[in-house]
Formats: C-alpha cells, sequence, structure tokens
C-alpha cells in the first residue's frame, strides 16, 4: 500500500496504482476522454492533467504510477485552467451540432463542458470541414468533424477484437479517421466501437436519429442470444403521456463485467432486439371446436392442473409430455424439476433449444441459449427430441416455446401434437404452434423477469427485470409455482417460494454449485 | 584563434575525406581501435561521463548519463539510434559531419556500441538527405571491408552491424520516441514517458539515441581523454559546438567554435556580420524552437545555461539572423505555419492548439488582424506550454510567446497598417 | 502483381532481411517503390502489407502521415521550395513567385506536359545556401530568378 494525499484527503491506495484509479477508488472522478480502462494510458486528451507537489508541471493523472507521500491536486485552479484549456481546443472545432447529434444528453464532452467549460468561444477563424457521414461498415457512420482523435476506435480494433480495420490517416489538424478502401468494419464487434466513442464521431446506423438518449431509461439485464450470457443494459423509450409509441426498446449496450464480457457484446446480441416487442403474445386463448378465444389465466391454468392430478392419481404422469428450453432462469428450470421431474415421476420431458449457429472463438458461443449449463448443473434430465422409440399417445402435452430465433426447431413437434389428447402451449411470441393446442398462454422473455442464469464458463448472474412484460403475460417462475401449488403434491414448499430469491435460497440449499453465491 | 581548437571539421577541407584511406591517412579509426583492443567498456563510460558531454540535438541531456541508464546484464539486445533527421529550421550542421567526414560518426557509432555493448546501431537520417545517406551507405562497405564493422571488428569478438534508414518528411521524427516508432515502420507518433528508451526503447529493447555531433565527438574524448575536452569548452559543458549561420550574415555556414563563445563574436566575426546597409533586428540562437533575442540581447555567451538564464537556449546550436528590413509578423507567419504543418496530430493542445494559432495569424497576414488578436495568441500558446505530450508544443509556443511578446508594438503597427490597406 | 524491376526486388529482400522486426523495412521498402514508381499505387500498399505481414490500412497510415511519400503520381520534376525561415529571409517568396509564373502552376500544381510539379516544403536543411529547393533528390541553393532560368533549361 502507498500513503497518498488527494486534494488534501489522506489515503492509502494500491501500490501499481495510476493516479487516476486511485483518485476513482476514493470517489474522486477526474476528467478523461482518450483513457479506457480496457486500454493502457494513451495520453494523447491532455484532459486528465493534474497538479503533483514539487513537480514543475502538471501530469497525467491516467498514467502516472502514485508514489510513497505524493500530494496530487485535482482540483486547484491551475488544473481547472488547463482543463478549461483542453476542452475549448476540443470545442474549437467542433462542429457544436449537438441538437442534431445522437450523443447529446450522453455525451463525455458535454458533460465536461458543463461542469469545467461554459465559456464563450474565442475562435473566429473556419472550421476545418471534414466528411460528417462516412459508413465505417454495416453498422457505423463516422462524422469526422465530430472526432476528436481519441483513437479509442483505433485502439479496440488493434487490440482488443485484433481485426485492426481503423487507423489514423494524415496529421496534424487534418488528421482522420479512415479504413483502407474496400475494408472495412464488418466484425462481429463493430457496434463497441459507437459505445466507446466518447462523442458523437461515430454513431450507430440502427440508433441514429431514432430518439434522444434523454428519453431512454437503461435497464440491467443479460443477453439471451448465447450461452455466453453477456451483461447489457437495455435502453428503453419512458414513453410519453399522450403518444402512444409504437417502439420501446431502443438499444442493448454492454454493460461492464470483469467475469464474462468486460465492456463488449457482440453485434449478433446487440442488433437482435426486435422480438422484445415483435409479436408479442398478450392473451390468454383457448381454442374450442376449431375457434380460439380469449381465456382467463386462472380458470385455464385450473384446468391445467385439473388434468394433471387426474392422471396423477391415476398414476399415468408417463403420458405427460413437457418440452422445455434453456433460455429460462434457474429458479425456472429449478421449479419445473421439481415438479416435473420430481412430485410427478416419469414425466416425458424434452428440451427443445434453437439450433446452434456459429460462434466466434470470443464471446459468441455455438450455442444459442443463455443458460444451457445452469440446466445441467441443476439436474433436468430431458430426453432427446425426437424421442428415440415413437411415443404412442400423450395424454398432456405441456410446451415452453422459445422463439426469438425462429420456431423452424418445433416443427417436428407437429407429430406429437397430433398425437396429443390436450395441449397447452407458454409462449412470448405468436407462433404457428397457437393454432395447434388447446390453451396459448403469454409469458415472458428474459428481459421481463428477475432471476439467474449461468453461462458457458459456469459463471452466475443475477439480474433484475429489465422491462414491463406487454399485456397479461406472466412469468414461467409465477405459472410454475401455481401449478406446484395446485398440484398439492408438496404445497407447503411452493408457498414459501413467493420470489425469485426464495427459489433461488430453496435452489442454493439444494445443490452445491449455488451455494455461496450471493 | 577558434582553429587550433577545432577538431570536429579541422579536417574538412580535405580532399576526398569521404572515403576510407584519407580519413585512415589522417588517424582514423585509431581511437575505435584503442577503444576496443585496450579498454574496457566501463573506462569508456567514466571517460564520456567526465568528459561532460551534453547532446547535440537540442535538449542538452549529458550523454554518458543517458549510456548510464541502459541496463545492462539483460537477455534482451540492445540498439543504438543515431538522430540524423536534422529538422529544426536552421540546421544543417549534421549534414556535414555526415557528408564531409562519414566514418567519424562510424568511429562514434564503433565506440558508443562497443560501450553499452550493443550490435546493431541505426542512423536515422531525414529523408531528403538521400545523397547523403548513400554516403554513409558506401562508408559503411568500405569500414566492413577493412573488418572495422561486421563481424569480430579489429580483430576482437565484438560484433557491430550498421543500417542507414531514412524518414520520410516529418520533423516531428527528430523527437527521440517519434524516431523510434518511425524506425519500427509506423507514423512519428511520441510515446509517452515513462518509459524512457533506455530501457524500453527500440522493439521494446534498450535503446540508445544520440545526435550525430553528439556521437561525432566520441572518438575524440577516446583519444585525447576528458580533461582535454572540457577544456575546451566549459567543465559542465564540454567541447566545441558546431554553430550553423544562416540568415541576414555576410558568410552563412559552419562555425565549430568552443561552447562560452559570445553571440555577437559569432555574428560579426566569424559569419562577417549583416550584409551592408542592414541592422540587427533580431536572432534565434537554437533553432527555430529557441525564442528570439532582440538585437540588444546578443552580448551572450553561447552555452546551455547562459541562454537558459536568457529566456531562451541553444538548442541545435543553429543561429538565424534576422534585419531590421525584415518584418516580424512574417517571422510569426513561417514560424507559426511551420509548428501547424508538422504537428503529429496525437494530442490536443498541439493539434488544434497551434492550428488555431496559425489560423489567427495567417487572418492577420492577409490583413484581417482584429483587436485582441495578439493577446489570444498568447493565451492559447500559454495553454499549449507544458501540457503536450511531447516537447513539440513548447518548440511551437515558446518562440510564438517570444515574438509576441518582445515585438508587439511592431505587431500591432503591422496590424494596423495591413487593415488599412 | 506487383510491376517492380528484379534489382528492385532484389534490394526489398535484402531490406527486410536486415531488420529484427519486418514492419521496420516499411519506410526503406516505401522509398524503393517510390523511386521506381513515382508514387505509391495503392496496389503497391497491398503489396507491402502482404509482404511486411501487415494490414494495408497499417501502410496507408503511415504513407499519409511522411509527406515525402505521394499517393498520386507527380511531374518527372519535381520543385520542392522551401519557404522556411532563413529561406523566407533570403527571399524565398520572390523565388517562388517566379517560378509560379515561370511555370504557369500554383504550388501543389503539375504543368500540363508533365515536366515539372511544383510544391513548397518546410526546412531542407541548407539554410546556409538560402533560398533553396529541391529537385527530386538534388539540392539547389543561392537561388536567383537567372540561376533558376539556367537549372531548368539544363533538365532533360
Amino acid at each position: 500500500m502507498v500513503k497518498i494525499t488527494i486534494d488534501g484527503r489522506q489515503v492509502e491506495v494500491k501500490e501499481g496504482m495510476t493516479i487516476l484509479q486511485a483518485a476513482e477508488s476514493i470517489g474522486i472522478e477526474i476528467p478523461h476522454l482518450c483513457f479506457h480502462p480496457a486500454f493502457p494510458p494513451e495520453g494523447s486528451c491532455r484532459l486528465c492533467l493534474v497538479e503533483i507537489e514539487g513537480r514543475p508541471k502538471l501530469e497525467l493523472a491516467c498514467s502516472t504510477i502514485v508514489q510513497e507521500g505524493m500530494t496530487i491536486s485535482t482540483q486547484s485552479e491551475t488544473v481547472r485552467q488547463a482543463r478549461r484549456s483542453v476542452l475549448e481546443f476540443l470545442l474549437a472545432e467542433h462542429p457544436l451540432d449537438c441538437p442534431i447529434c445522437d450523443k447529446a444528453g450522453n455525451c463525455q464532452l458535454q458533460d465536461y463542458y458543463q461542469e469545467y467549460g461554459l465559456f464563450d468561444s474565442q475562435f473566429k477563424e473556419n472550421k476545418e470541414r471534414k466528411s460528417k457521414k462516412v459508413a465505417l461498415g454495416k453498422n457505423l457512420i463516422l462524422d469526422r468533424e465530430r472526432c476528436i482523435l481519441c483513437t479509442r476506435c483505433v485502439r479496440f480494433l488493434k487490440e482488443i477484437t485484433r481485426t485492426g480495420e481503423l487507423g489514423v490517416f494524415q496529421r496534424g489538424l487534418r488528421s482522420e479517421i479512415d479504413y483502407f478502401p474496400g475494408q472495412p468494419v464488418d466484425n462481429n464487434y463493430s457496434g463497441n466501437l459507437a459505445e466507446l466513442c466518447p462523442v458523437g464521431a461515430i454513431t450507430d446506423k440502427d440508433f441514429r436519429f431514432q430518439t434522444r438518449s434523454w428519453f431512454l431509461q437503461s435497464g440491467p439485464s443479460i443477453c439471451p442470444h448465447c450461452s455466453r450470457a453477456c451483461s447489457i443494459y437495455i435502453d428503453y423509450h419512458v414513453g410519453f403521456p399522450r403518444v402512444e409509441l409504437d417502439k420501446y426498446v431502443y438499444r442493448i449496450r454492454a454493460r461492464e463485467n470483469p467475469e464474462i464480457n468486460d465492456y463488449w457484446i457482440c453485434d449478433f446480441g446487440r442488433y437482435n432486439y426486435a422480438y422484445l416487442e415483435k409479436k408479442r403474445a398478450t392473451k390468454v386463448l383457448v381454442r374450442e371446436n376449431g375457434q380460439a378465444q380469449e381465456g382467463d389465466w386462472d380458470s385455464q391454468i385450473e384446468r391445467l392442473v385439473k388434468k394433471i392430478k387426474e392422471f396423477y392419481l391415476k398414476k399415468k404422469t408417463n403420458r405427460i409430455g413437457l418440452v422445455l428450453h434453456s433460455a429460462l432462469t434457474n429458479e425456472e428450470l429449478y421449479l419445473a424439476k421439481k415438479i416435473f421431474q420430481e412430485d410427478l415421476p416419469e414425466v416425458n420431458i424434452f428440451l427443445i433449444d434453437p439450433p446452434e449457429g456459429e460462434g466466434d472463438n470470443w464471446l459468441l458461443t455455438p450455442s444459442r441459449t443463455p443458460n444451457l449449463k445452469g440446466l445441467e448443473l441443476i439436474g433436468l434430465q430431458p430426453q432427446k427430441f425426437p424421442p428415440e422409440k415413437p411415443l404412442t399417445e400423450l395424454e398432456i402435452l405441456i410446451i415452453f416455446a422459445y422463439l426469438p430465433h425462429g420456431e423452424d426447431q418445433y416443427n417436428q413437434l407437429r407429430s406429437l401434437l397430433e398425437k396429443s389428447h390436450f395441449s397447452v402451449l407458454f409462449t412470448a411470441h405468436q407462433t404457428a404452434l397457437m393454432n395447434q393446442v388447446d390453451v396459448v398462454f403469454p409469458t415472458t422473455l428474459l428481459a421481463e423477469k428477475e432471476g439467474s442464469v449461468v453461462n458457458v464458463e459456469e459463471k452466475l448472474q443475477k439480474f433484475p427485470a429489465a422491462l414491463t412484460p406487454p399485456g397479461t403475460a406472466r412469468s414461467e417462475r409465477e405459472i410454475l409455482l401455481t401449478l406446484g401449488r395446485g398440484l398439492g403434491i408438496n404445497f407447503s414448499f411452493y408457498r414459501q417460494l413467493k420470489t425469485p430469491a426464495a427459489v433461488f435460497d430453496q435452489l442454493s440449499q439444494d445443490i452445491s454449485y449455488f451455494r455461496g453465491s450471493k | 584563434m577558434a582553429d587550433k581548437e577545432k577538431y570536429l571539421t579541422k579536417l574538412f577541407g580535405l580532399k576526398n575525406l569521404h572515403k576510407i584511406e584519407v580519413y585512415l591517412q589522417n588517424g582514423g579509426y585509431e581511437a575505435a581501435k584503442k577503444a576496443i583492443k585496450t579498454k574496457k567498456p566501463q573506462d569508456i563510460l567514466n571517460e564520456v561521463k567526465a568528459a561532460n558531454l551534453r547532446g547535440r540535438g537540442g535538449a542538452g541531456f549529458p550523454a554518458g548519463v543517458k549510456w548510464g541508464f541502459v541496463p545492462q546484464g539483460v537477455e534482451k539486445p540492445k540498439y543504438l539510434c543515431v538522430n540524423a533527421d536534422e529538422g529544426e529550421p536552421g540546421t544543417f550542421k549534421d549534414k556535414y559531419i555526415m557528408s564531409h567526414n562519414p566514418h567519424l560518426l562510424l568511429e562514434g557509432i564503433i565506440i558508443t556500441s562497443y560501450c553499452v555493448g550493443i550490435h546493431q546501431a541505426f542512423i536515422y537520417i531525414r529523408g531528403e538527405y538521400e545523397m547523403i545517406a548513400r554516403r554513409l551507405e558506401k562508408a559503411i562497405e568500405e569500414a566492413t571491408a577493412k573488418g572495422f564493422l561486421g563481424k569480430n571488428i579489429f580483430g576482437s569478438n565484438f560484433d557491430l552491424e550498421v543500417i542507414v534508414h531514412r524518414g520520410a518528411g516529418a520533423y516531428i521524427c527528430g523527437e527521440e520516441t517519434a524516431l523510434l516508432e518511425s524506425l519500427e515502420g509506423k507514423r512519428g507518433h511520441p510515446r509517452l514517458k515513462p518509459p524512457f528508451p533506455a530501457s524500453i526503447g527500440l522493439f521494446g529493447c534498450p535503446t540508445v539515441i544520440n545526435n550525430v555531433e553528439t556521437i561525432a565527438n566520441i572518438p575524440f574524448i577516446m583519444a585525447r581523454g576528458a580533461e582535454w575536452f572540457t577544456q575546451i569548452g566549459l567543465p559542465k559543458d564540454g567541447g566545441t559546438r558546431i554553430f550553423g549561420v544562416s540568415g541576414a550574415v555576410k558568410k552563412p555556414g559552419i562555425y565549430e567554435l568552443p561552447l562560452g563563445t559570445s553571440l555577437r563574436e559569432l555574428i560579426y566575426n566569424y559569419a562577417g556580420g549583416l550584409p551592408e546597409g542592414k541592422k540587427l533586428k533580431a536572432v534565434i540562437p537554437g533553432g527555430m524552437s529557441a525564442p528570439v533575442l532582440k538585437a540588444d540581447e546578443i552580448d551572450i555567451p553561447l552555452d546551455f545555461e547562459s541562454l537558459m538564464k536568457a529566456g531562451s537556449m541553444l538548442g541545435s546550436g543553429a543561429v538565424i539572423v534576422i534585419d531590421h528590413e525584415t518584418s516580424m509578423l512574417d517571422v510569426l507567419r513561417v514560424v507559426s505555419k511551420f509548428y501547424a504543418h508538422e504537428s503529429c496530430g496525437q494530442c490536443t493542445p498541439c493539434r488544434v492548439g497551434v492550428a488555431w494559432i496559425n489560423k489567427i495569424v495567417q487572418r492577420i497576414a492577409a490583413g484581417g488582424g482584429q483587436p485582441g488578436d495578439l493577446e489570444t495568441i498568447t493565451r492559447l500558446a500559454s495553454a499549449i506550454k507544458g501540457k503536450t505530450l511531447c516537447p513539440l508544443g513548447d518548440a511551437a509556443a515558446m518562440p510564438i510567446l517570444a515574438i509576441v511578446e518582445k515585438f508587439k508594438d511592431e505587431l500591432l503597427d503591422q496590424i494596423g497598417s495591413l487593415k488599412d490597406n | 502483381m506487383m510491376d517492380l524491376s528484379p534489382e528492385t526486388r532484389k534490394k526489398i529482400t535484402q531490406l527486410t532481411a536486415k531488420y529484427p522486426q519486418k514492419q521496420a523495412a516499411l519506410l526503406p521498402v516505401l522509398h524503393l517503390i517510390q523511386n521506381e514508381m513515382g508514387y505509391i499505387p495503392q496496389e503497391a500498399e497491398i503489396w507491402v502489407a502482404e509482404l511486411l505481414g501487415l494490414q494495408p490500412v497499417r501502410v496507408k497510415e503511415v504513407i499519409t502521415f511522411y509527406t515525402m511519400f505521394l499517393e498520386k503520381p507527380i511531374g518527372r520534376y519535381h520543385l520542392q521550395v522551401c519557404t522556411n525561415l532563413s529561406c523566407t529571409l533570403a527571399g524565398a517568396e520572390h523565388i517562388l513567385n517566379y517560378l509560379i509564373k515561370k511555370l504557369g502552376i500554383k504550388p501543389g500544381e503539375t504543368t500540363a506536359d508533365g515536366r515539372f510539379t511544383l510544391t513548397t516544403v518546410e526546412c531542407l536543411g541548407a539554410c546556409e545556401q538560402a533560398p533553396c529547393m529541391m529537385i527530386n533528390f538534388d539540392y539547389y541553393g543561392n537561388l536567383t530568378p537567372e540561376k533558376i532560368d539556367e537549372i531548368l533549361d539544363g533538365l532533360e
């Protein structure tokens, strides 16, 4: 440990820390633009200069390592003046087109100006004219006038993806970010550049001009599109009092998680979010005499419970089929196991997940669901589907479907459905399967649930619900609890599991992997 | 009087000095032979340290101290980079050394490399000096043929290879870490320090970087000793300097003089004074980055300390003489244009600030000067000074500040008269 | 495939072997290519990149940084007039204006017959011979209009 003084506060910090890190550790923020914790210090924006007692010049907070006895000032007039100067330089050649800039409201340059700048521009010269709409690849647009040449984008591609598409061309004031003709940024991580850009120079084509950042709120969640289960934010519109919007979710962003995805997510996870709102199932539908009618939750669940009970009492639970997927939370899979593998013996449990895709040897895994590992750890033992020896007949078929990647994988279910006397479908999306079942129940997506998953590297993540479910949709956890209680086989067990946290506690008592994780 | 003290340029008048035979006839490579055959590296280091040989490139850092920073006993190779980028406006001395006496530089490289334990040396020469680069390559061939370079030089078990590496038009590559980047095949963007090149330099290995003239001094220190060296110059600042004089003088050119010679003497006694009818207005004493001195400030000894006290610097020893007919606005215009053109663009104050100043100056020169422009220039230059990633920011800010401060009235007059026209 | 003479290819091979890291040979190789081709066409950037195990973008970063590297062909004679301080003090402006008038082109332009390209450059390190210019790699100092006439007449 090293003893230092920052802004008059004596603190002990870890040896080898930079001044920036040391200050951050005690809640003092030092403004910076080119520095990003994912890369070694660059030292080019010059915004993080601080005063160190006994040193003739201001020093960089991002790259200077703390030394025993150092006395640092991050707020002296000299330091503030230096910051004002850097901001003045940056803004001199900046187009100041904030009113039409997607970054406005969420822009580090804007924020720092609010805090340290607030000067009238003394710049009377002609600003450099540069291209304002350069397509950097299929997902990104570069505005060279807004660019402050922090080179975070260049360094990300050099050091993180190692694809190196971008470089700095020309020099001096004419320096600009560019790619070699015909070799734009089209790797699976391009979207990170728009997030990494501290100003509005690199914007996301998908988000460009769609809304203003101050209408958005960020809900923490996890990405359901592969077994990496990256930590994400879902940015959604808070809505207007009298105006109905046809779109609420505007973008997905990476949520820092050093255990799993650092500061990044892949484009596959980033841009596949339309499923959150498109073709959602919102009502309970009941099919009678070929006609679908709206039904109500309680009576239809009651109907299902009665059917199951009937075959339980007849000891014919082997005539019940259950289809699951691994985009469910640990809590849900655990309840499914308790009910359908323990309370009810011999139920035919099948796992139907989206088909595997290609992985990219970094974050994106071939498996396209987030909780395959959780399912294994919990001890659910589904059969292969289609089953090895054909099933003759099923009395009840219960399907939990997962459809963001299409529904091809459910085609083979059709033959099974024809042989089922009574079938119910729990789905978050409208699907062709709806016409072949007796009851459809609208369910929620991971983004709308509280719970946890275990990723491909056996890392556990808990997350809250980021979005509100549409219509009357209920989470699978609630549904399973209702079933568990309704069946009455182990009533008191399910009654006490009122919250996701309570289910998790129970789960961690049962299964050692989950023990000790908060 | 100075002629007997000349050593670096003493032989420059000889015909074909650049050929190895002529160099050998005049005692060439004796110092290197002596060093390798009879001295231990540590002895040489002590001698160079005792000589107080300060770097001739501009910053004036003691060469022996620099070599001493190189960690010994590490497994990585070590490199020598000779800085022959010579881009500081007004400077042309290294060109003379390399074109007249390339073998002197090679001999210095041999001794330096032997002292530090280096087996590969690079001469980073500015791209425009293509003819000189060829001459150096020819000299390397000759020296290799004689067994002075290559494997087992002078019959010892010491190997040394020298490579001439041409730049391609970028002033910033004279800055030592930009030079390293450039030599590695990259843009000449200066690196953050620390780490310093002595520990992490070329290809991530310990590296010594010295100016051509600095290295050219080494054979003489080797041959004649540190005591002789410090007696020629000043105790803390040994040896001679090759001053390059240009601008309004009768005899522009190089002058090798002991450190401490007065600026007035250099201009009037050696460079012949100003042409008939012209009067002295100002002098830039150490290359364009050195703050300008007014005509009444030239009674000053040319050495690092004295010029620093006078608010300027000895820099590369390039003296640019400005006569009374020259407009200081013109000088300011050339200075600001140069630095704006040569800023690498990496850090904010230099990239934007210097270009901003240049935009103001060009506007003034075009007749669009406004009240407050000079104050803005001063404010901006002060905001650049001491806050950039590499010394180029200071190199730009300091001369601009000095011109505006010392010639404010003249500049204001010119702003006014340009507007009236 | 790159259209380079066997001599240049040989020199390039020798060069790349000299450096501890391949990329270090980038500037010298680009010089060799430009010496032969007069400029560095895009296909050469790709070729060099492959030769040195780099991405083409790294080569372009370098070419656009250094003023001596040319991305487009220029005239047979590249007149580079120094306009830095010592030359300005010695009348570089008159020299430049004289050339502008004589050749009928502005700095940055090439004569219609493709003989001359005129550019202004920063200090060439020949301040003792101010005003000076370079034509291709040859230095010409102490320039006067008469001397310029003589020099240009002497060129093929």
